[in-house]
Parts: C-alpha cells; structure tokens; sequence
C-alpha cells in the first residue's frame, strides 16, 4: 500500500482502455449493429429484448434514441480517456455507458466485455490522468508529471490479468487440453467457422505446431499466479535474497510477455473475437512499472512534454 | 492517515475476494439438459467414462452424466450462496468475471445458411464464412453476430433463433423481391481429425433448425 511509482504506467493503460471501448463501440456503429443487436424487434433488432442493463432499466432508456445516446455517450467518453480529461469521473462515465449497452444482449458480447468493464472500474479507482493527459496539461501547462502516485492500482490490473489466465486454465477440463487427448484442443477450436477469420484446414499439414501451441497455452495460462511472484521479487531488486535473487537472473517477466503478445496476435491474426486481444495487451502495459514507462516515454518527444515534479 | 491506509488496504482485499471467488471454476449457464445431450458433450463424457474406467471407476457414460450433473448443480448452488454477498459489487461495478473461454473445442459446430426461392429453385445468399455467398456478410461476420450466431446452434436459444429468422425475412422480402420464400438452416458437421483433413476424408454433416418463412405476407404487411 506504501509503494509509489511514477504515474505513466497507469496512464498508458487509461489510453490503451480509452482506444479499446472506442474502437469496440466504433466497430458496431460502423457495421450498421446497433440497431440489430441493441434495439428490440419492434425497432428494427432481431430479438425480442428484455432490458437486462441495469442502467438502461433503471432510467428507462429503452428507446432506440436513448439507445443511441448511450453508444455514442461511450464513444464520447472513450475518447476523452484517451486524451486524459476528466479523469475518475470520465472513467466511470465510460464505464456507465458501455457496461450499458453491452448488458443490453447478453448473446452478443463476449469476455471481452467484462474485461474492459473491469479495465474501466480499476482506472475508476485508480484514476490514470495524473500524466499524458489533458488535464495535466490544464493543471501543469504540460502534458506529463512526475508526481508518484500509488502503485496498487496497477497491481490490481495485474492481478485482474493474472485471474483471468488462471481462471480460463482452471476452466479447460476437456481431454483436448490435455496430453492425453493429444493436445488437440487449438486445432479443433480454430477450425469452428464461429470464430475463425478463415478456412483453417491447413493446420493439419503442420498439426504437432498446434499441438506445441495447445501445451505452451495450457501451461502458460495455469502458471500465470507465478508471474506475481516474479514480479514482486524483481521489484525487491538488490534486496532480493535465497530463491528471489536466483529467479532475478533470468528475464522471467520478458519470456512471459513474449509468449502472451504472440498468443494474441496470433488470436488477432487467426481469430475474429473483437478487441479481445486489444484489451488483453491493454493490460499488460502493468507489467511495467511506472518508472520504466516513463523512461520509455522520455524518448518520445511530445510538444511540451518537459516534465514537472 | 493511518485509519484511512488501512481502511482502503481492507476495501482492496475485497475487490480482491469478490473477483477471485467469481472467477473460480463453475459450469456457469451449462446447466442445461437439452445441451449435455449434444455430440460434443456427449463425445467428451464417453472420453472421460473411457479414462476413469481405465481408472478402475468402473461407471458408465450415464453414470458419469448423472454424477456429474448432481455434482455440478450443488457446486453452483454454493456458489450462489457465497457469492450473494458480492452481486451488487459485480452488477454495479462492472466487476464480472467470466473466463470460460475455448474450455473445450465445439467438436460439432454449426454454420448458418440462408437461401432464397424463386420460383421452384433455392438460391444461397449467405454461408457463414463463405466470401462469395455474403449476402448481409458485413454484420452477420462481426464479432458480435458471430457470437448470436454461435448460439444458434444450441437447442436452448430456438426461441432467438425464431425471431432471428423473421428478422432476416423482413430484410429478404424487401432486398429479394422476386423471391416467395427465405430458408434458414444450420448445417452441423464434425470437426474433421488432422489426419481425416490430410486424407481427404470429410465427415458428412446434416441441417438442423430448419425455418422456411413466406415473404409475400410480410410485403403485404409492410408499408
């Protein structure tokens, strides 16, 4: 609770979340679905809905207009996270409007949802808009800060990372996960036409690389509360000592990093899950303290990004 | 300050109870009967009766089914109970958390097929994936239908699946007008093995969910 960090990590994660509620919410707008899946059938959806949305129940917002406004209210609010203003509360208005409309049909969403829903309460808590952001630029006259800020905000969005991985490796009980039913089970998921961008029927011409994949995921998923513990003990740095200092050695964290990129742009390149793998990089920004994000940050030069104590 | 520290360190332990506690494996929405009777269910019950039987738990496929069903219900009611307390957390915050993803290949899949007729010939206007029989391939192709979609081809959303097929009636009747009927179907087929793919070898699928809607009575109703 005592640790601080400087405040860039989060930041980049609040714009990283920004873009992904924006592009998710663009994407149905763009592609004519709001209407479909958003609006009952007397409007021109396909289903019946009842509301399910808590927001929309509670202010009754069942007109498509009202519908409309609260998609575009999430799209609005995306963005300013993107820009940094407005800080908790433009989080939490995000929040509002796309928790809104995603709980509107339950059947068209995915785990994608609750990802962002839960990116968006962490940046709720944790804030985010201290640097990069427009209301630095309003309160500094610059867009970054150097001010420390708490460092438990971005622990939570690497545990909320950390749970979904070991949650999703805990759910795979079918034999195709396992060694003894040969390690099948990405062949035969990204054959379904469901979720596939395209014929994938050539994987079985290279079938022991899905099987490799299959194992590496398996592992690299029910492994994942270890991550915690290697980054706790690289933080101890120096301090480290016994089994802490061995583990030090070795880049644990970058083998770990490299291997979750692949597995999801390989998602994003195999796949049509929506911004699943956006969201989920998203959250990866944590795996970096602020300090390193603000070193990386350095290097770019914004106009006016001089940073202020 | 202290007070506040601490008072914060107990608000954060638990977000960190809730969301663990939720996020623990439980068979969530399966518990439907209908669903447990599909191939791919059905198929991963006979792997694992075949395992625990080489096991030495001598049960059989439905015995296993039955365990399993009893089991997995009381597990879901002791969720339930432990989980209460933390439901407006999840409801209102935004905390969900749902990460049965890809728990298990859909060895049986469904693809959705829409023809039209005109006169005594059906015509395909849309196969999902297919790039050239595209018809309404821009939103039927999106991550969002695809996940619709995906359910359609699970006994327990037939009643979605109604509507969904009046749905696209009303666009066939106004985007096909010379054509008197619309054809829904959902073709299932099993996931060919690798070795079934190289060998050329492609198991048979058959339609289900059949829905044939006449498009005259709904351009007469439609202003």
């Amino acid at each position: 609770m005592q640790q601080r960090e400087a405040p860039d990590a989060l930041a980049v994660f609040r714009v990283c979340v920004g873009a992904c509620v924006v592009g998710s919410l663009l994407s149905v707008i763009l592609s004519g679905l709001v209407p479909v899946i958003w609006f009952g059938s007397e409007d021109g959806g396909y289903q019946d809905l009842r509301a399910n949305s808590w927001l929309v129940l509670l202010m009754d917002w069942t007109s498509p207009a009202q519908v409309q406004r609260l998609v575009w209210a999430g799209v609005f609010g995306g963005c300013f996270m993107v820009v940094g203003l407005g800080g908790r509360f433009t989080a939490l208005w995000t929040l509002l409007a796309f928790q809104g409309v995603s709980d509107i049909n339950p059947q068209s969403g995915g785990s994608y949802d609750y990802l962002i829903d839960n990116a968006l309460w962490l940046l709720v808590l944790g804030g985010g808009s201290q640097t990069l952001s427009l209301d630095c630029r309003i309160r500094r006259g610059c867009w970054r800060s150097s001010e420390s800020i708490s460092a438990w905000p971005r622990w939570l969005v690497l545990y909320q990372l950390v749970l979904v991985y070991f949650s999703t490796g805990l759910h795979k009980l079918s034999d195709h996960w396992t060694p003894a039913g040969g390690f099948s089970a990405l062949y035969y998921t990204l054959q379904q036409p469901s979720w596939h961008r395209a014929d994938m029927s050539w994987l079985a011409h290279v079938y022991p690389l899905t099987q490799t994949m299959t194992a590496g995921t398996w592992i690299f998923e029910l492994t994942a509360p270890v991550l915690l513990l290697v980054l706790y003990w690289r933080g101890q740095g120096d301090r480290a000592t016994g089994l802490a200092r061995r583990v030090n050695r070795w880049n644990l964290r970058g083998v770990w990093v490299a291997f979750g990129v692949s597995l999801h742009l390989g998602i994003l390149v195999a796949m049509e899950v929506g911004p699943f793998s956006w969201i989920s990089l998203s959250y990866y920004v944590a795996l970096f303290r602020g300090e390193e994000w603000a070193k990386c940050l350095d290097r770019v030069r914004l106009p006016g990004s001089r940073l202020v104590p | 300050m202290k007070l506040t520290a601490h008072f914060k360190a107990a608000l954060i332990a638990l977000h960190l109870v809730a969301i663990t506690l939720q996020a623990m494996p439980a068979p969530v929405g399966a518990m439907r009967k209908a669903e447990w009777k599909d191939a791919t269910v059905q198929d991963e019950l006979a792997v694992w009766t075949h395992r625990l039987n080489g096991w030495g738990v001598s049960w059989t496929q439905q015995e296993l089914e039955d365990h399993a069903w009893t089991v997995a219900g009381k597990w879901l009611a002791t969720r339930r109970t432990v989980l209460e307390p933390f439901a407006p957390y999840y409801r209102y915050c935004g905390t969900h958390q749902s990460w049965r993803m890809f728990v298990a290949p859909h060895r049986y899949p469904s693809r959705l097929h829409i023809d039209i007729r005109t006169g005594s010939e059906w015509t395909p206007v849309y196969v999902g994936r297919d790039p050239e029989l595209d018809w309404h391939a821009g939103w039927l192709d999106h991550d969002r239908m695809r996940s619709v979609v995906f359910r359609f081809g699970w006994k327990s959303y037939r009643r979605s699946y109604r509507q969904f097929a009046d749905f696209m009636a009303g666009h066939a009747a106004v985007e096909f007008p010379d054509a008197t009927h619309v054809r829904l179907r959902m073709y299932k087929q099993r996931t060919p093995s690798p070795e079934e793919v190289r060998l050329g070898e492609l198991p048979e699928g058959k339609f289900h969910s059949v829905r044939v809607l006449p498009l005259e009575p709904i351009r007469e109703r439609t202003p």
